[in-house]
């Protein structure tokens, strides 16, 4: 509190954003310097240009192993989210389904499910299917709590508004509510997404014959870290493009609950 | 059915003994099959709460005739938002009947009576256009007809150049204005509106009423009006209607004396001076009990 006080009396510096780019160019700069003035060894961290040599030395088997991923991610990410929303709807607009489903969902949320990854494996194969499996599972629980949460917090007057005009059960779920519930089911979608593409990833490293996080793996025993790194900086990249498009779509369809507030005084 | 009926009453006499709406001519009986006409007969209610049997309207009975600006009135927690809601449909009386422009209101009826709710009723997430043109698309009305018959009510409530702004850029005024122009897009014969000014400073509280009560006059519609403001009543009604705080009787029905058009100077009148202080003595007791 104090702090901001100090920092909105001084004079405007640097905007947040400047802050944040100058940060991440320092992190690039650390990464380049650490290991080439051997303050840190090679073999725990290449440099940024010896990483980047890595990556473009070997983009064909970079680019056909991220085929790979993309592809698990693209189909996890359709059965994790449409799954999740769609029974989030379901269950969360039909009482009784929600006080039965909605304790036993949120208890599953806390489970680890990586330690059932093995069993995956044996039931589906080290192929795409187990790993698209797994990460659907792992995505989805958050999409459907998520959901359900922003089921629940609609206001219920626009229930009642819909009534009026003699709404049917199915105009309610897709006019009414879904519209109303978007702002919660994005932000669910923004963290059962990443955890998607986390799955893929980790069941790549698990067990895999193929994909980022099989390449990441393998790099690592052969000790070539240049190659794990490329794989990791992958990963990171695949994260934040997912985040900036969730961020996209926000902006489109829930820029109403942004601005609720102020315009609420006026 | 009934549009024959309409059509051959307003055509010749002769035809007139066919059908029964000649009785209307009766002073002060009201057909409760005519568009615009309300009944409601022996209405009650009771709930449960835990156990405990409440009665929040007792044997209400109340008549409204077409093209009527009725207001109800009385302290909170007489029902009055109760009855309203049920007399839109939207929620069943324990005991009796509501009968509106010819229709039992057993379920909503947005053709037949359109509903204006206190605040926050419209959807966020849809412009002012679309929150109009929301009751149409739910029926299929065709793109360019809805959005031809919005932008005709947004007009009519004075919002034309509106129509695409989100109700977070609107102010609460119009907002309401919105709200009226969504429960007239399907020509209903009744309007009724659930406190629709609450929520709102004291002067656009005035020019809303003064709205209304144009629009009331440009489009004939019957309205019931709920609210809980003695001026509001007086100010606004042909006729108000006094409820008793739980459970919720009519007290007291009072025609209201004062021209039309009404202007802010009537509310110094003696008349109007005399209209609230007979409200307020019948309810003075149960608003300081409860």
């Amino acid at each position: 509190m104090s702090l901001a006080m100090a920092s909105s009396a001084a004079r405007p510096a640097l905007s947040p954003a400047a802050v944040r780019l100058l940060l991440g160019i320092a992190v690039l700069i650390l990464w380049e310097a650490l290991p080439r003035l051997g303050l840190v060894p090679q073999l725990f961290l290449p440099a940024l240009s010896q990483t980047l040599a890595a990556l473009v030395g070997s983009a064909a088997e970079y680019g056909a192993h991220l085929l790979h991923t993309l592809r698990a991610i693209g189909i996890a990410m359709l059965v994790a989210c449409g799954l999740g929303i769609g029974l989030g709807l379901l269950i969360g607009s039909v009482a009784p389904l929600r006080r039965t489903l909605q304790p036993l969902a949120s208890g599953l949320y806390a489970v680890p499910i990586v330690i059932l990854y093995p069993l995956f494996t044996a039931w589906f194969g080290i192929g795409p299917q187990s790993k698209i499996v797994f990460a659907s599972v792992y995505g989805m629980l958050p999409c459907l709590l998520g959901t359900m949460a922003g089921i629940q917090t609609i206001d219920r007057q626009y229930l009642t508004v819909a009534r009026s005009m003699r709404a049917s059960r199915w105009q309610v779920i897709g006019r009414v509510l879904l519209p109303a519930a978007m702002p919660t089911v994005l932000s669910a979608f923004r963290v059962g997404g990443a955890l998607v593409i986390v799955g893929v990833v980790v069941a790549e490293m698990l067990t895999s014959s193929e994909g980022i996080g099989y390449l990441i793996s393998r790099y690592r025993t052969l000790l070539d870290s240049p190659h794990v790194f490329a794989g990791i900086l992958l990963v990171v990249l695949l994260v934040v493009l997912f985040g900036a498009l969730v961020q996209q779509v926000e902006r489109r369809t829930a820029h109403w609950r942004f601005s609720t507030r102020s315009g609420e005084a006026g | 059915m009934s549009t024959m009926a309409r059509g051959t009453t307003a055509g010749s006499p002769a035809s007139a003994s066919a059908v029964p709406r000649s009785e209307a001519k009766a002073p002060l009986r009201i057909v409760a099959s005519a568009p615009g006409a309300v009944s409601v007969a022996g209405v009650s209610h009771t709930y449960d709460v835990s156990g405990r049997v409440t009665k929040a309207l007792d044997e209400i009975d109340l008549a409204i005739a077409p093209g009527r600006f009725v207001v109800i009135v009385g302290p909170s927690g007489c029902g009055k938002s109760s009855l309203l809601m049920m007399m839109t449909g939207l929620t069943k009386p324990t005991a009796g009947t509501i009968v509106c422009g010819g229709r039992p209101m057993t379920e909503p009826d947005p053709d037949v009576v359109g509903v204006v709710f206190q605040e926050a009723s419209l959807y966020p997430w849809l412009t002012a256009q679309d929150n109009v043109e929301f009751p149409l698309s739910l029926r299929r009305v065709p793109k360019a007809e809805r959005a031809a018959r919005a932008r005709e009510k947004l007009a009519l409530v004075g919002l034309q150049g509106f129509e695409d702004r989100y109700p977070h850029e609107l102010s609460g005024g119009m907002k309401q204005r919105v709200s009226i122009a969504r429960g007239l897009v399907q020509n209903p014969s009744i309007l009724m509106l659930d406190e629709p000014f609450a929520a709102l400073d004291e002067q656009t509280r005035i020019t809303m009423g003064d709205e209304l009560l144009r629009i009331w006059a440009e489009t004939g519609k019957t309205v019931v009006f709920v609210t809980h403001s003695l001026s509001e009543a007086a100010y606004l009604a042909d006729e108000i209607v006094v409820m008793s705080a739980r459970p919720g009787r009519i007290i007291d029905r009072i025609e209201v004396a004062l021209p039309r058009p009404r202007t802010y100077e009537m509310m110094s009148t003696p008349h109007f001076a005399e209209l609230r202080e007979r409200i307020w003595r019948q309810i003075r007791h149960q608003v300081s009990e409860g």
